[in-house]
């Protein structure tokens, strides 16, 4: 195993890290609120390693201040839009998430799904 | 440029376009812009398909006239026209089969909101089939789940609220993994255009570079849509989202949203990684094993359940498990079986849930099978096209569900290891799915003993005729699809010959 | 012109699909107005010859056509592709060519005497339509070229039959129809299974005298497909009646019109022997299961069913639920017959197919006359009754002991032939163990059919002959299909030599 590829990609590593610590509130958490926090971690860790993808040591904004110079002085814009499009997705997925979680908890009096479930299955629908 | 070439881009927005147009207008009128907006676009896509078949050439069109690897782009071939077509009629028919439910279930100030979401779901789903570029893709999956959500939640009652919230975070699971995969894929390859990406991949296979991110791609990539699709242990908020949502939105959820999906992750095999990287991987082995469990699963299940809506959801996990199975094989023919599968179960299992809404309307509203005895008798048309709807399921000639399983057969039998597998795992589910679709035939036509049961009531042909209307066309596709497979068959196996 | 065969299939079809579209227009209007008045006795009793003549017309010239087309040399057809390779074919061929022969005779002879019998069930336009419809699959089914196009006549012909069943709507009537579905899916299922198997095995599923296995793929992957080859005889055993998928047969038929019964005993219940019949030598090649388990297995099953059938048969109160028990029994003589896989055993199989049609309908047109003329269903019932009504039960006499095999009635010579190629064959036990099932089963069948000729003429001293003098006889066209039958049974167990050549022949191709 090459650990020094792990040292000087840290940053990506980190992203994965922060993926997986999403990821797994997502799936395992029983309260709701939780599970949502999850989801903005995941999102945000892939926002993170998309941003490090788009960046690249020593070169600029792709925005043309003094006279346009050459295409190695930019980095690629794309990514950076990606990560804008990824937010917005995942700022209205955050809202509609809430907004049922508000719902259930106006019904239910709890944040947690197991809990719902089985209060659910009592009032017999 | 022909003008025929600009009706895919047209088509999406027309449908995206009028999901706001339908939030300023009551339910009435919005419905009718939807039902008209749906016509439109069949219409348009049919054209299209036409167009296609008559030129035997894919096209694409570029979105704001960049080049290749800037633009955004659309793509068209046989199959994604075809695919179009038939998407748009199943959803017309689920539409017009549904209408009564929708008015008596959801809130008369709701009713407009509902066409919102159908109509951005419908562009959604246009956009995934007809899209070159993999996260224009990821955003209309986010569309599409985020309308899906909430058609399941429209119809208020507790069940609904939380299997939209189970769906919702399975969903999220699911875009999160597609989502990383698609990251990587850029990473690795530095394109977003589907094509674009298939040569880079090409070339790092052809150097042997960056073998392994490469499959945690793939990877990454068919679970997030596995899980989407409700593949096997995936599954458990699909029977509340499909069993107590109105009822066009169980059958759009069943036939097409699910598809939608499965379609996509069809393009990306073929289109961004291509197929023979994918065989080498064993990304494929794992999708078959699971559409195996899942099949005998999904049936077993089905076997246990006491309400109708819920035995046919379960069906819908056995089904999905066919069309794995079908790309889990690896061969060309494994995934005609596919595509196959995935047009007969949008028309059958949208069949079935109206049918069985038919039913249960003359058993008042009751969805048990003990108060189904003798529905058969009741609702006449309903029962028939029940019938006819199990009768596909299982497997009976001349109806779609035969051929799928023909086909399914003839491509497992072209695989050594794996066909020994497919075949058992055929024959059980076939057996199993006929215990209970049967037993469900047979409990409706079973006459009724128990007299004096006020909730039951029989509902004659004239008073539906919309879902009468929607149950024949129905019916007769499926006859259509069984009997006239060949022409069907031949146009996905060119399209599938274009994506490569 | 090799389209013309298929004309005798979709005609009837058609017919009958506008006879069914004519009863439920009728059902429509008949909402609507309600019928008073006298004209409409009149108008109806009308209608009712019209659909007669319909009937018989269309019945007639199809079956001319069929019988023309078969009888003139070999013919094919392909009507569609269903998907590459896989095509809707049909084609004429030795086997066919009898099965359609015996159903359209038999077809003809049923019709006939439908026509009185179904006054009294009413709904005739469903019922001829619907017999019309299972008439063009029967022929479609008969001359069916390759096994997917035999598989979706197959589970047509349920579909198509059930509502036979249901006829007069009872709740009885429709349990019945369901549980036949239910057994003959399920069969037809087990036989899918074994479908998708030979897909891979087979060189092709077109149907060729002798089988088309790819031996050398086969012998790899021999335990499999034998399992599947397994599952096919056991599923087409559910149409066949064989065990362990029988419990159908006995439930159906006394709910049945005696008609109806008739046709299913007669007719339809071959369609499995067919099945087995094409899979086994057609397909698979018998060879390839000479010796095997399956060979042993199936042997047991039918002996089994032969001997079980016929106790049931001895047991059993109710005439029709006893004949229904006893067609359990007499088809597997056939499939025995079919298992032995030697041609001597072939022969006799498919003598015993013609002889059991023919004898089994007379036997079912019997029981419809002793249900309509004396309203009562138990053999114990029936005393007396041959002085009432002689010819009937003459007939009825004649066919009896043609079953029973008492020569020179029919069923002597297959039974011959069958216990003669048990004898030949090499197969162990059953060897003896064969035919001396066969013959216990054959003292039982008279066992339990002589009571009613027994009763019925020599009805003892405590019988009141002059309680009432009145003959029962039913009209001619009631009696004369039976008398044809019972004719037939005789005829051809005295002049038994060009249908032995014939089945000779077909055995010799396969074998």
């Amino acid at each position: 195993m090459n650990l020094t590829n792990l040292i000087n990609n840290y940053a990506e590593a980190v992203a994965m890290i922060l993926f997986g610590i999403g990821f797994s509130n997502l799936l395992l958490q029983k309260n709701l609120i939780k599970k949502i926090i999850g989801l903005n971690i995941m999102d945000t860790a892939m926002y993170l390693f998309l941003a490090l993808k788009g960046f690249v040591s020593g070169r600029k904004a792709p925005i043309v201040v003094d006279g346009v110079q050459e295409v190695e002085a930019y980095i690629n814009p794309i990514p950076s839009g990606l990560v804008l499009t990824g937010i917005v997705v995942s700022v209205s997925v955050s809202a509609l998430m809430l907004s049922l979680t508000i719902r259930l908890y106006r019904r239910y009096h709890t944040l947690d799904l197991d809990e719902i479930t089985t209060r659910m299955k009592k009032e017999g629908l | 440029m022909e003008f025929v070439q600009n009706l895919p881009f047209i088509s999406i927005i027309l449908s995206l376009f009028s999901g706001p147009l339908s939030s300023v207008l009551d339910g009435k009128k919005a419905k009718w812009v939807n039902i008209a907006v749906i016509s439109i676009i069949s219409v348009m896509s049919a054209a299209v398909l036409a167009y296609v078949v008559g030129t035997g050439r894919s096209f694409v069109y570029r979105m704001g006239h960049f080049p290749a690897p800037w633009g955004n782009e659309i793509r068209v071939g046989i199959l994604e026209a075809l695919m179009a077509v038939f998407f748009c009629v199943i959803m017309l028919l689920c539409m017009v089969g549904g209408v009564r439910e929708r008015e008596q279930q959801i809130e008369e100030t709701k009713q407009n909101l509902y066409y919102v979401m159908v109509n951005l779901l419908l562009s959604s789903l246009l956009a995934l089939i007809y899209t070159n570029d993999l996260f224009t893709a990821y955003v209309f999956v986010e569309i599409n789940t985020i309308s899906a959500c909430g058609l399941i939640m429209i119809r208020q009652n507790g069940r609904t609220i939380e299997a939209a919230t189970r769906y919702m975070i399975m969903s999220l699971l699911g875009s999160g993994l597609l989502l990383l995969g698609i990251c990587f894929l850029y990473d690795l390859t530095g394109q977003l255009l589907m094509s674009n990406i298939q040569e880079a991949v090409r070339a790092l296979d052809a150097s042997g570079q960056y073998h392994i991110p490469l499959l945690v791609s793939v990877v990454l990539m068919s679970v997030g849509l596995a899980i989407k699709s409700a593949l096997y242990p995936f599954h458990a908020w699909l029977p509340d989202a499909y069993g107590y949502s109105t009822l066009s939105s169980a059958a759009i959820l069943s036939s097409l949203v699910s598809k939608g999906y499965i379609f996509l992750l069809i393009k990306i095999f073929y289109r961004v990684i291509g197929f023979g990287i994918v065989r080498e991987s064993k990304v494929i082995h794992i999708l078959f094993v699971f559409g195996i469990i899942g099949m005998i699963m999904g049936s077993l299940s089905a076997i246990k359940e006491k309400n109708i809506r819920r035995m046919i959801a379960y069906s819908s996990v056995a089904q999905i498990g066919y069309i794995y199975m079908g790309f889990g094989l690896g061969t060309l023919l494994g995934v005609i079986a596919s595509i196959y599968h995935i047009l007969s179960h949008a028309a059958t299992k949208s069949l079935l849930f109206v049918a069985a809404s038919g039913l249960t309307d003359s058993a008042g509203d009751s969805t048990d099978f003990l108060d189904l005895t003798g529905a058969g008798y009741r609702n006449k048309l309903a029962g028939v096209a029940f019938t006819v709807g199990s009768l596909s399921m299982v497997g009976f000639p001349i109806f779609s569900g035969f051929i799928s399983k023909l086909l399914f057969a003839q491509a497992a039998v072209g695989h050594e290891i794996k066909m020994l597998p497919t075949l058992i795992a055929l024959a059980i589910s076939t057996v199993l799915n006929a215990l209970y679709f049967m037993r469900t035939v047979i409990r409706i036509y079973t006459p009724e003993r128990r007299l004096g049961n006020e909730k039951q009531r029989a509902v004659p042909l004239r008073e539906q005729p919309a879902k009468s209307t929607a149950l024949i066309c129905f019916i007769v596709l499926n006859i259509f699809l069984g009997l006239s497979s060949e022409p069907v068959i031949q146009m996905i196996r060119t399209g599938l010959g274009m994506f490569m | 012109m090799n389209g013309w065969i298929l004309i005798p299939i979709f005609f009837p079809i058609v017919a009958g699909i506008f006879l069914l579209l004519s009863s439920f227009l009728q059902h429509l209007r008949e909402v609507k107005r309600h019928k008073t008045s006298r004209t409409a006795v009149a108008a109806e009793s009308e209608e009712l010859r019209n659909i007669h003549i319909l009937t018989a017309a269309v019945l007639i010239i199809s079956a001319a056509a069929v019988l023309w087309a078969v009888w003139t040399g070999e013919k094919e057809a392909t009507l569609i592709y269903l998907m590459k390779g896989i095509s809707l074919y049909f084609k004429v061929d030795a086997a066919g060519r009898l099965f359609v022969t015996i159903a359209s005779l038999i077809w003809v002879a049923i019709c006939a005497y439908s026509f009185v019998y179904m006054k009294h069930e009413g709904e005739e336009r469903r019922f001829f339509g619907f017999y019309l419809v299972v008439y063009g699959v029967l022929t479609a089914l008969g001359l069916s070229g390759n096994l997917v196009t035999f598989y979706l006549f197959y589970e047509l012909l349920t579909l198509a039959s059930m509502p036979l069943v249901l006829h007069n709507g009872t709740r009885e009537s429709i349990m019945a129809s369901l549980k036949y579905l239910f057994y003959s899916m399920c069969g037809a299922y087990m036989g899918l299974f074994g479908i998708y198997f030979l897909f891979r095995y087979c060189g092709t599923l077109t149907f060729t005298a002798g089988g088309s296995l790819d031996m050398a793929l086969a012998q790899d992957n021999k335990g499999i497909i034998l399992i599947a080859v397994f599952s096919m005889i056991v599923g087409f055993g559910a149409k066949a009646g064989m065990f362990p998928l029988h419990a159908w047969l006995p439930t159906a038929h006394p709910a049945a019109p005696s008609p109806a019964s008739a046709a299913l005993s007669g007719v339809i219940v071959k369609a499995g022997v067919l099945a087995m019949l094409r899979m086994v030598y057609y397909v698979v090649g018998p060879d390839f299961i000479r010796g095997t388990w399956v060979q042993t297995a199936w042997m047991i099953l039918s002996l089994l069913t032969v001997f079980m059938g016929s106790m049931l048969a001895y047991r059993e109160p109710v005439f029709k639920k006893r004949l229904a028990y006893s067609t359990v029994s007499q088809i597997s003589y056939i499939l025995f017959g079919l298992s032995l896989l030697t041609p001597q055993a072939l022969t006799g199989a498919l003598l015993h197919t013609v002889f059991h049609a023919i004898v089994k309908t007379g036997l079912f047109l019997t029981a419809g006359i002793l249900i309509t003329q004396c309203n009562k269903t138990r053999v114990e019932d029936y005393v007396g009754i041959g002085k009432r009504m002689p010819w009937t039960l003459g007939c009825y006499t004649l066919l009896s002991l043609a079953l029973i095999g008492i020569p020179p009635a029919s069923g002597f010579i297959s039974k011959w032939y069958l216990a003669q190629g048990a004898l030949d064959a090499e197969v162990g036990i059953f060897r003896w163990l064969g035919p001396a099932v066969l013959l216990i089963s054959a003292l039982l069948t008279a066992g339990y059919l002589l009571p009613v000729v027994m009763k019925g003429f020599f009805p003892g001293k405590e019988f009141d002959a002059d309680t009432d003098k009145l003959s029962l006889e039913p009209s001619m066209w009631m009696l004369a299909p039976l008398a044809v039958c019972a004719v037939l049974a005789v005829i051809l167990g005295i002049f038994p030599s060009p249908l032995i050549q014939y089945a000779e022949h077909i055995a010799s191709a396969v074998l």
